[in-house]
């Protein structure tokens, strides 16, 4: 097909086919064996509508006090898409119930006592979790038949490939505690054993994803790096605790979750009142979480958890009320992970948030060596 | 007459002759980008994406000087910077102006924020001191992308991989110096040894320092100077703050200060297990 505008041929069009891929290189007389050669290179206005600079919204200006190069981002924003948050969801609900799981098996004994009705529910959440978490994290992958290559080595310096190793291990033992739990004979031990196994892999990948996004470059994680993991960890909680109850009708099991997740509740109204606290060191660097959209979904994570938490300590009896407030309380998790993934981007496409918080540090580190010269 | 050699001796004698080669051609290699003699011509971009085989990236007009090329990416691996300042530079007599350039290119820090955090192993540090992305392993994650601390790695749509620059791997294993260096009219870009490029660096900032331009300062030369990196195989001479370059003015590896973030997961996690238990002894406890 060849595409015409304003009755002239696109340069594109007219030349070779084999040479439109944008190299211009003419496999008659030339091989592709550069270091780039094999990079595809279809798509090219999805390559252009992320390169293109947005309008700008003031002229810039070179000045003494905040010079930018145009405004142009200093950082490159991530290339995730929403299975991303949604993943952090899934994983973190996961792993926080498998932990509940072990818990309750840890202290009533195997058998028919009610409460291991309610390890089951929470390990059964853990494998769904665990497995379509993973499905989302697979389909994220720029070349998602290579997800196993995540595994071949153990890098302790990628929060990632911990994460893979993590996952690795949660989800099989779930499966595993889900199928052998409450079995007499062999079975039945092999499933009290996977049961604690996929408790602690469980804890691990409640949080791990904070530590995950901590270990960037971004600006508002950088700073806050400190309480990113632990909001990621009690979120989980607070998610996993909305799921199980929703789906535990005993009068003991429903005590039980709504202590756990009262406590991950609270928790993560602290922790991200913290993450907030530890950005504003920096005014530029908290920008996002004050403007925007981004910043509304952070602040409509926080209502919608508070609200769960309201809902779930008022002296009224009943099914509606627990459903009210699970709903409350994964729509609040759910929110808060995908108001991390747009923050991040806000962040990163923000060149003063990286300039103001690495310029802040020089002078602290100045302020402090001039402190030692004085003493 | 030739000594006859056992299969097993020619064998030691083959390993011993591509040690020797393997010495020959490694070391700490890199650039040194002395922005003062850049003009602009973007050759180095030009022979970058010819050698590499590197496809275009679109036409685009910015409007920023003669800036279209934007920002380093997944094809594009050296990006001269156009700057427009409404200074002078002390040694010019131009009125209030003038007008920097600088060819951008991955730094190859000593502790690359990519290599660490990559989850396969496909971006190593190879024989000459650079890092390199292994297109065959990696899986597109895309986790090195904010692990850049200078936005340089970047994933291209419909490909799914990172690339970067390779500092012209294949090139340095024949013993030429990469496409940039080679195309450069001006000699703005040099490539070597890192010890003798810091030499010529300094010696070059002196000669600056006495024709009167003040302000000439080498970025990122070694550790003291850029300690958040352990400094970059490939450094830059600039004469305006780093800022103006697009370049981060003390940008750190984020592996470097993981540890707090570790810290945080470890007491939140134990105390998200020492809840979980509690509550389950609390609500038997609580029975009615």
């Amino acid at each position: 097909m060849t595409m015409k505008t304003g009755g002239r041929i696109r340069y594109a069009d007219s030349i070779d086919p084999v040479t439109t891929d944008g190299r211009d290189v003419d496999t008659a007389i030339a091989t592709l064996d550069g270091e780039g050669a094999q990079q595809r290179a279809h798509s090219d206005d999805e390559h252009l509508k992320r390169l293109a600079p947005a309008p700008w919204d003031r002229v810039p200006a070179i000045t003494d006090t905040d010079t930018t190069y145009y405004d142009r981002p200093v950082l490159k924003p991530s290339v995730w898409s929403v299975d991303i948050p949604i993943y952090y969801f899934l994983g973190g609900t996961a792993g926080a119930a498998l932990t509940m799981g072990a818990s309750i098996q840890l202290l009533s004994p195997p058998g028919r006592h009610p409460m291991r009705r309610l390890s089951e529910l929470c390990h059964w959440t853990g494998i769904i979790g665990s497995t379509a978490g993973a499905a989302f994290l697979i389909h994220d992958l720029g070349r998602p038949s290579r997800f196993l290559y995540m595994m071949r080595v153990f890098r302790p310096t990628s929060p990632m490939n911990m994460g893979a190793w993590i996952l690795g291990g949660a989800a099989p033992t779930a499966i595993a505690t889900g199928l052998f739990l409450n079995r007499g004979g062999v079975l039945g031990v092999l499933g009290e054993a996977a049961g604690y196994a996929s408790g602690l892999f469980g804890a691990a990948l409640a949080g791990y994803t904070g530590v995950l996004v901590s270990n960037s470059a971004i600006p508002i994680w950088q700073e806050a790096r400190r309480w990113v993991p632990a909001m990621f960890v009690a979120s989980s909680g607070s998610a996993a605790a909305s799921v199980i109850a929703m789906f535990s009708s005993d009068e003991r099991s429903c005590r039980a979750i709504r202590i756990f997740g009262t406590a991950a509740r609270v928790a993560e109204i602290a922790a991200t009142r913290q993450v907030e606290r530890a950005a504003s060191a920096i005014p530029k660097v908290a920008e996002p979480l004050r403007r925007g959209r981004p910043a509304i979904l952070w602040k409509a994570a926080s209502t919608l958890t508070l609200a769960s938490l309201a809902f779930s300590l008022a002296p009224i009896r009943g099914r509606k009320k627990t459903i009210a407030a699970g709903l409350l309380g994964a729509a609040g998790s759910l929110c808060l992970r995908f108001a991390v993934h747009y923050l991040s981007n806000a962040s990163a496409r923000d060149p003063r948030a990286s300039f103001h918080q690495q310029r802040a540090r020089t002078a602290e580190q100045h302020r402090l060596q001039e402190h030692d010269y004085a003493g | 007459m030739e000594p006859v050699l056992t299969a097993a001796e020619a064998r030691v004698l083959e390993h011993k002759a591509a040690q020797e080669d393997t010495a020959n051609r490694s070391g700490r290699k890199g650039f040194f980008t002395d922005t003062t003699l850049c003009i602009g011509c973007k050759a180095c971009e030009v022979a970058c994406k010819q050698w590499n085989q590197l496809p275009d990236d679109g036409l685009l007009f910015t409007g920023m000087s003669y800036d279209n090329t934007v920002t380093l990416g997944a094809s594009t691996w050296r990006h001269v910077a156009f700057i427009e300042r409404p200074v002078a530079l002390s040694n010019q007599d131009a009125g209030a102006f003038s007008w920097l350039f600088s060819s951008d290119v991955c730094k190859h820090c000593v502790r690359a924020g990519c290599l660490e955090s990559c989850p396969t192993g496909a971006i190593v540090r190879t024989e000459f001191d650079s890092v390199y992305v292994q297109p065959d392993i990696c899986n597109g994650c895309g986790y090195c992308v904010v692990n850049c601390p200078f936005g340089v790695i970047d994933r291209r749509e419909g490909d799914g991989r990172a690339w970067k620059c390779t500092l012209c791997y294949d090139r340095l294993k024949e013993n030429m110096e990469p496409a940039c260096a080679k195309a450069c009219p001006t000699d703005s870009i040099k490539f070597g040894d890192l010890e003798e490029l810091r030499e010529t660096a300094t010696a070059r900032v002196a000669r600056l320092h006495e024709q009167g331009v003040g302000e000439a300062y080498l970025y990122g030369a070694d550790a003291a100077s850029q300690p958040g990196t352990e400094g970059l195989n490939a450094f830059f001479l600039l004469v305006d703050k780093p800022e103006a370059y697009n370049l981060p003015p003390d940008p750190v590896v984020p592996t470097r200060k993981v540890k707090d973030a570790w810290m945080s997961f470890a007491l939140a996690t134990v105390g998200m297990m020492a809840v979980a238990v509690g509550s389950v002894l609390v609500s038997e406890r609580m029975r009615p």
